[in-house]
């Protein structure tokens, strides 16, 4: 069965110490683009990061990805560096972009068997599971049709499949619904989370849409400047009759890059169900 | 899904009346031309008529023309499998391409009639001697092209690639090889052209077989209707030669359309 959830489950995510220092080409300065950063995501918990432009939002998630090392402290999937055990994490972490990053010679069908294809699975299941994520996706009627032949919402339906189809125990998200219009966005966040939970996997969204971290994550991180943590929100703690204070208390967050005092209170509330869920595997 | 829509495309089909056009009025002002060479004070020979170039078409042997042929694609594929292999090489290592860069860039300004005095000299084989020219003249163009087209990859598609943790030779073959070949064809079309060209002159000197050879045997004879004919079974010749790439280009490249 393609849709299982996995067993065993996804490790957990431990940030420790986390910087990432680049150096300008032009004029050589060092940019700290991530400094010191401390996080720790449980298995199948859905995180939303929010930010401001140039928060480091994307430097995390390349370091995630394992496209960048980290210059000082430690980013570990489970006992491993997705950097440094690189080859490691093949088939298990995959990725959703802002744009939909199609291959333009490949179809829908085989645009969502490439990650199948590069972990080596045999072609007849290859072909199974990317046409049925395509048809979970509600592009069974688009399966041999090019990028180009399909619009924008179509087209970032074949990525998320594309994502899905290794049933990854690691979910990366970056920005990829913000480009689309509201009613298809609504309607995609939706099934990417349905299916996040299906599958099992641990999800990571980067967004800079509060609405959407509001609606998607169990927790909401907050990164100021650098990446600094400026709040961890646990978004069950919060009724949803209370949701229009907590995006104002995260707007505020970011604009005075300091944490808003409202979140604060908050913590203080009874344990959340979301993260008993995600302490549990549940 | 009230969103989507899926967008259609059409292929549009036309004479190319302007072209058939233009060919017939530089035909009727050729034998015009030729009628009128001997009040104009021009020798008969200069200006041969239609029948005169029927004439010579109809003695074209085609021996030669396969020869020529067989020359230009023989060194178009060496020439082809050179370039892009080292244009791989140059692009995984930086430092190979320090290394190589400034020589393929001499190598393309050396003008095409060097490298023939250069292969007279070096090389006493005459085959040898086409196929150098040829490849010296052909390979750093499909190398340049090879190498700009993988530079042009979109960063987005490399890290949506890399992201997927593929090994180097899948990186190649599903990413890197697929994005160049619409770069690839433009390179043959390219050098298909410049092949002919290149070709003849090589065969000009030297050769006692081919295309370049009865042109050089045309000129001795003072014979305009040999050297014309001559000329449009090479045209003839690239014509056919684009055509075979257009029609595999149209079948590779069809989710473009």
């Amino acid at each position: 069965m393609i849709l299982q959830a996995r067993k065993g489950g996804p490790p957990p995510i431990e940030v420790r110490g986390l910087r990432k220092v680049f150096r300008q080409a032009t004029s050589g300065q060092a940019v700290v683009a991530i400094d010191r950063l401390d996080l720790t995501i449980a298995p199948r918990e859905v995180v939303a990061i929010v930010g401001q432009t140039g928060c480091g939002k994307s430097t995390f998630f390349d370091l995630m990805i394992g496209l960048e090392a980290p210059s000082e402290g430690t980013l570990r999937i489970g006992d491993k560096s997705p950097h440094a055990n690189f080859d490691h994490f093949r088939g298990r972490i995959a990725t959703v972009f802002q744009q939909d990053r199609l291959l333009p010679w490949r179809s829908a069908l085989d645009n969502a068997k490439l990650p199948l294809e590069l972990i080596g699975l045999p072609e007849a299941e290859q072909r199974e599971r990317a046409l049925t994520w395509l048809k979970r996706l509600g592009l069974g009627q688009f399966t041999n049709a090019y990028p180009h032949e399909l619009s924008g919402g179509m087209r970032q339906r074949v990525a998320i499949a594309r994502a899905f189809s290794v049933q990854p125990d690691i979910l990366l998200a970056d920005e990829a619904f913000g480009h689309l219009d509201e009613v298809t966005a609504a309607e995609l966040r939706e099934t990417f989370l349905a299916l996040a939970r299906e599958c099992g996997s641990t999800a990571i969204l980067i967004t800079h849409q509060l609405e959407e971290a509001i609606g998607v994550g169990d927790r909401i991180v907050v990164f100021g400047k650098s990446a600094k943590l400026l709040a961890d929100i646990h978004v069950a703690r919060w009724p949803k009759s209370k949701h229009a204070l907590l995006r104002e208390a995260i707007q505020s967050t970011l604009q005075s890059n300091k944490p808003d005092p409202r979140l604060r209170r908050a913590k203080k509330t009874r344990a959340a169900p979301s993260a008993r869920r995600a302490a549990t595997g549940r | 899904m009230p969103h989507d829509e899926i967008r259609e495309s059409a292929p549009v089909l036309t004479f190319p009346r302007q072209a058939f056009v233009s060919l017939l009025v530089f035909a009727i002002v050729w034998e015009t031309l030729s009628h009128l060479a001997p009040y104009l004070g021009i020798p008969p020979f200069a200006i041969p008529s239609f029948v005169r170039i029927a004439q010579s078409l109809a003695d074209i042997t085609p021996i030669d023309i396969a020869v020529t042929l067989a020359r230009v694609i023989a060194a178009l594929i060496a020439s082809f499998v050179l370039g892009v292999s080292l244009a791989m090489a140059m692009y995984r290592s930086d430092s190979l391409d320090k290394y190589l860069h400034p020589m393929i860039r001499i190598l393309m300004a050396v003008p095409v009639v060097s490298w023939i005095l250069f292969a007279v000299l070096w090389f006493p084989g005459v085959e040898f001697r086409i196929c150098f020219v040829l490849v010296v003249v052909c390979g750093p163009v499909f190398l340049v092209d090879t190498l700009d087209a993988m530079r042009g990859v979109p960063r987005e598609l490399r890290t949506m690639m890399q992201s997927f943790r593929p090994t180097t030779p899948q990186y190649f073959v599903k990413l890197m090889l697929p994005a160049i070949v619409p770069t690839i064809f433009t390179s043959w079309k390219v050098n298909i052209s410049l092949a002919i060209r290149v070709v003849t002159i090589a065969e000009l000197v030297g050769a006692v077989t081919g295309i370049g050879h009865q042109l050089s045997v045309a000129q001795e004879l003072f014979s305009v209707a040999d050297v014309f004919a001559w000329t449009l079974v090479l045209v003839t010749l690239l014509f056919l030669l684009e055509a075979v790439v257009a029609r595999v280009e149209t079948r590779m490249l069809r989710w473009r359309t």
